[in-house]
């Protein structure tokens, strides 16, 4: 069954919010860190609902409600959310309370906004929206299982629309641990230069995609998501053509078939050797981009290249900012997106025009 | 009294991050619940934590109501407590 897209929407470390040019100007970062360009939330969200909401809270709830507002839907039948961190800033503010605080009673506020399900519930409650609500939290693809689960909701017929969104943030205190877990390089990077380096560890990213899914077509209808699949920990590179394989096949589909491949290669020598020897095998000649030299390394970054896949489909265009090769196609019908996080949850999402 | 209304003010402005308030905006006798500063219940606890760590006081439920009337009367409870506690 196809599942339509009938609106996305992004904020990230680039110019994508409300922006109706597609990625026509890279932001540039100087080192390794890519924070969000935000927008006025004064403009969009009610600052007396917004004072407690944290970072991470004002650019998902933005975001979502851009999503609907471009759907023309007031009230969406589900809201989904997949997020790995959830709501760090406030976990960070109350677990740094409770050291200073001797733990003595703390505020609570920074507690309750904590949870990973605040963002989905934030939404609904401005929405007022008491139907089904939902948050994955599951690692590097807590976005693919939020989807997954809108997917299946939308296949049981009685679901119109769904509301799903991936969103992570990245704080001064997480970048400084997943620093010291090597994660990112320890020189500065800019990200221009991101793929030009062979050495370890990545850039940290940002963002919050939200889209609305409904399981009939419509004429605004931006892309169609054909079919999505994770895997676990594959034992080697064979084993991980082999899920590719499988799951093109069981789209009635091979590799020739795709006209644009969107890699999660993030800049470390350890993490792209996968991107790397699945081109060889499997994806040789196919055109195909990479993208988080435009929105950092973070778990739930699919839900961005869901957004830029998209809307490459709704133009029929590559923008020149992405890290490009290939011969490009006249038209841009099925793209496939292959990401991997760390080299433990794989994802692979299947799109195409409607 | 005036002091301790003043440094209230700004303590509750930044303990409820009422960005968009002024803590000289907030009136002496302002109710802060209902149709004043429009605070709501997640408020109280803030306001019950504000009072132990800056004041070192407990309020009872039977306080509450009267105690988080307005500034003022938080600021007259607090004197009553010092006070006392002299």
């Amino acid at each position: 069954m196809k599942i339509y897209i009938r609106s996305a929407s992004s904020i990230s470390p680039q110019e994508t919010f409300n922006n109706p040019l597609f990625l026509n100007e890279l932001s540039e970062y100087p080192n390794n860190r890519l924070t969000c360009i935000e927008p006025d939330y004064n403009e969009l969200i009610d600052p007396k609902l917004s004072r407690r909401m944290s970072r991470i809270i004002k650019m998902s709830v933005a975001s979502a409600l851009s999503c609907l507002k471009d759907a023309e839907i007031t009230n969406p039948d589900a809201i989904i959310t997949g997020t790995a961190y959830g709501c760090l800033e406030d976990s960070g503010i109350f677990l740094a309370n409770m050291v200073e605080q001797d733990e003595e009673p703390i505020t609570p506020t920074a507690f309750v906004q904590s949870t990973h399900n605040t963002i989905g519930a934030q939404i609904a409650l401005l929405l007022k929206c008491n139907r089904y609500n939902n948050t994955f939290v599951s690692g590097g693809v807590s976005f693919e299982n939020a989807l997954l689960d809108a997917t299946m909701l939308l296949m049981e017929k009685d679901t119109d629309n769904v509301l799903v969104g991936g969103m992570d943030e990245i704080t001064d205190m997480s970048h400084t641990v997943l620093s010291r877990m090597g994660l990112y390089k320890r020189k500065p990077v800019p990200n221009r230069d991101l793929f030009k380096l062979n050495s370890k560890g990545t850039i940290g990213g940002e963002g919050a995609a939200f889209f609305l899914l409904a399981g009939t077509p419509s004429k605004n209808d931006i892309a169609c998501i054909d079919a999505l699949t994770t895997f676990y920990k594959p034992g080697d590179i064979t084993e991980t053509a082999q899920q590719v394989n499988s799951f093109l096949t069981a789209q009635s589909i091979n590799c020739n078939d795709i006209d644009l491949l969107i890699t999660g290669n993030n800049g470390d020598t350890r993490n792209d050797e996968i991107y790397v020897q699945l081109q060889q095998l499997l994806f040789g000649g196919i055109p195909t981009v990479s993208y988080k030299n435009l929105c950092g390394e973070y778990p739930t970054s699919t839900g961005f290249a869901l957004w830029m896949g998209a809307n490459v489909i709704k133009t029929n265009s590559i923008p020149a900012i992405l890290n490009y090769k290939g011969t490009a196609q006249n038209k841009i019908n099925k793209v496939l997106i292959y990401n991997h996080y760390q080299n433990t949850h794989h994802s692979l999402i299947l799109i195409s025009s409607c | 009294m005036d002091k301790l209304i003043a440094d209230l003010k700004e303590q509750i402005s930044v303990q409820l991050k009422l960005k968009n308030i002024k803590p000289e905006d907030i009136g002496d006798e302002e109710p802060l619940f209902g149709a004043g500063l429009g605070l709501d219940s997640l408020d109280v606890l803030e306001l019950i934590v504000l009072l132990k760590q800056k004041y070192k006081l407990k309020v009872s439920a039977e306080d509450g109501p009267k105690v988080f009337r307005s500034v003022k009367s938080m600021a007259e409870h607090i004197i009553a407590k010092q006070v006392q506690n002299v």
